[in-house]
């Protein structure tokens, strides 16, 4: 499965906005049946790299390939097998969600109307009201069934959920794990750009985090929670001052002690007991941790 | 069953699932013959990969622990453990390391240590003795 050609590949790509790189060198893998992360701060290049994956923008430099094609030479080959979601969803406002559906249905070789049927009953969306009548909850639900119906094989989401509420962003992730994923695993990739990373946190299984268009980490998420951990100590005394080989973020302050273990965490743990410490935990940093400490992490690994 | 995913443990989602039907199978709150639940509504209600839980499955399923009966679903298998002795002994001593490292970190000794796992035995051994009679019934007729 792992040898399976991968859905997006990118080598090297860049994008200039006159003498803005938004895309500068970045590299991607995003193997079949995946959900993968694309993690990185406002400005980081994450919508750019979609709109190249879309052909809704030319790379400067470098290639694309999804499904391995080239989007801008096959361009209704690669689009006939993803569905994308953006953060801000326009539609015909004079079209009913009834309308809207058929529309985009007319341009889909499949529709699970079993799906679409199913959906529209979850989200208790009126297929007889007008678009320009939904509220934005509402229109991001609407882009969601326009996206799973036609069953793609590649669902690309860029910061589906931000600026919903808690309720309808809870739904939404159901129903890509549900509606979504439950199909043939090998023919549904998620690609998912988001800043709300603790909501996809049991979805996504491997990400990568860019920085100023190129990429700073990319790891499976198992091995990333697993190799970055915060440990905390609280002694009886002023915390010692022994040496942290390899400890990352050492903060000490009065009794207690903190810090970030890097792959090393048991060695550290066993330097900390050592010191006979009244309290010792330790715990994984979650993917939100690990974006907030990227750079510092990517430091640590050169 | 109720499952809880903790992401900060520093365990794999996939084996936290793992143990907990394991344990759950060990202890008699999933009894032989029972389902567990279908992938799609657990990977929904806990909202994680299904990915994740179908390698726990398929995990679980090679330790022995469940079986995949086609176009039924998973049910927990007769506590036949296949493990050999000295495998089934190591996998415990794991967890009792795990524990007395615990311990040691929450400074609790070693007799008062000792004194609860008594205690938990204790505990078990009631459950046990209240779930008996009845699960004698009502597995008799669904493994027939």
């Amino acid at each position: 499965m792992n040898t399976s050609q991968p859905v997006i590949e990118v080598n090297n790509l860049h994008r200039r906005f006159g003498r803005l790189d938004a895309v500068n060198g970045l590299n991607l893998r995003v193997r079949p049946g995946r959900c993968f992360g694309f993690l990185g701060r406002n400005g980081a290049g994450k919508t750019t790299t979609i709109k190249c994956l879309l052909n809704l923008l030319r790379p400067t430099e470098g290639s694309v390939r999804l499904f391995g094609l080239d989007p801008s030479r096959d361009e209704v080959a690669v689009k006939s097998r993803l569905a994308y979601v953006p953060d801000a969803v326009a539609f015909y406002p004079w079209m009913t969600v009834r309308e809207t559906l058929h529309y985009l249905a007319s341009f889909r070789q499949r529709w699970n109307g079993e799906v679409e049927a199913d959906l529209l009953r979850r989200f208790q969306l009126d297929p007889s009201k007008k678009t320009s009548d939904l509220s934005k909850g509402q229109r991001t639900q609407l882009a969601l069934i326009g996206a799973i119906s036609p069953e793609p094989e590649l669902l690309l989401l860029d910061e589906p959920t931000s600026g919903l509420d808690p309720i309808v962003r809870r739904e939404f992730i159901e129903t890509v794990i549900g509606a979504y994923q439950s199909g043939d695993p090998e023919r549904r990739t998620v690609f998912v750009s988001t800043h709300l990373i603790a909501e996809f946190e049991g979805l996504i299984d491997e990400f990568t985090i860019i920085e100023q268009g190129r990429e700073l980490i990319t790891m499976d998420a198992d091995a990333a929670r697993d190799r970055y951990r915060k440990i905390r100590a609280r002694f009886s005394g002023p915390a010692p001052t022994a040496s942290l080989p390899g400890a990352l973020e050492v903060r000490r302050n009065g009794r207690e002690l903190e810090l970030l273990g890097n792959g090393n965490s048991s060695q550290l743990m066993e330097i900390l007991r050592a010191q006979k410490p009244e309290e010792l935990t330790c715990e994984s940093l979650s993917l939100e941790e690990i974006f907030v400490a990227s750079r510092q992490l990517k430091e640590a690994r050169l | 069953m109720l499952f809880r995913v903790d992401f900060k443990s520093g365990k794999a989602v996939y084996l936290q699932l793992v143990d907990q039907i394991r344990y759950a199978a060990a202890s008699g709150a999933l009894r032989p013959g029972e389902p567990l639940p279908s992938i799609r509504p657990l990977a929904e209600q806990l909202r994680l990969n299904r990915n994740t839980i179908a390698k726990a499955y398929s995990e679980l399923e090679s330790q022995g622990v469940i079986e995949t009966i086609a176009g039924k679903g998973c049910f927990v298998k007769d506590n036949h453990s296949p493990f050999t002795k000295q495998a089934r002994h190591k996998l415990l001593v794991e967890k009792i390391d795990d524990a007395w490292v615990t311990a040691h970190q929450l400074q609790v000794d070693a007799e008062t240590f000792l004194e609860l796992t008594k205690e938990r035995l204790a505990f078990f051994e009631r459950q046990a003795a209240k779930e008996t009679p009845e699960s004698k019934n009502t597995n008799a007729g669904g493994r027939a």
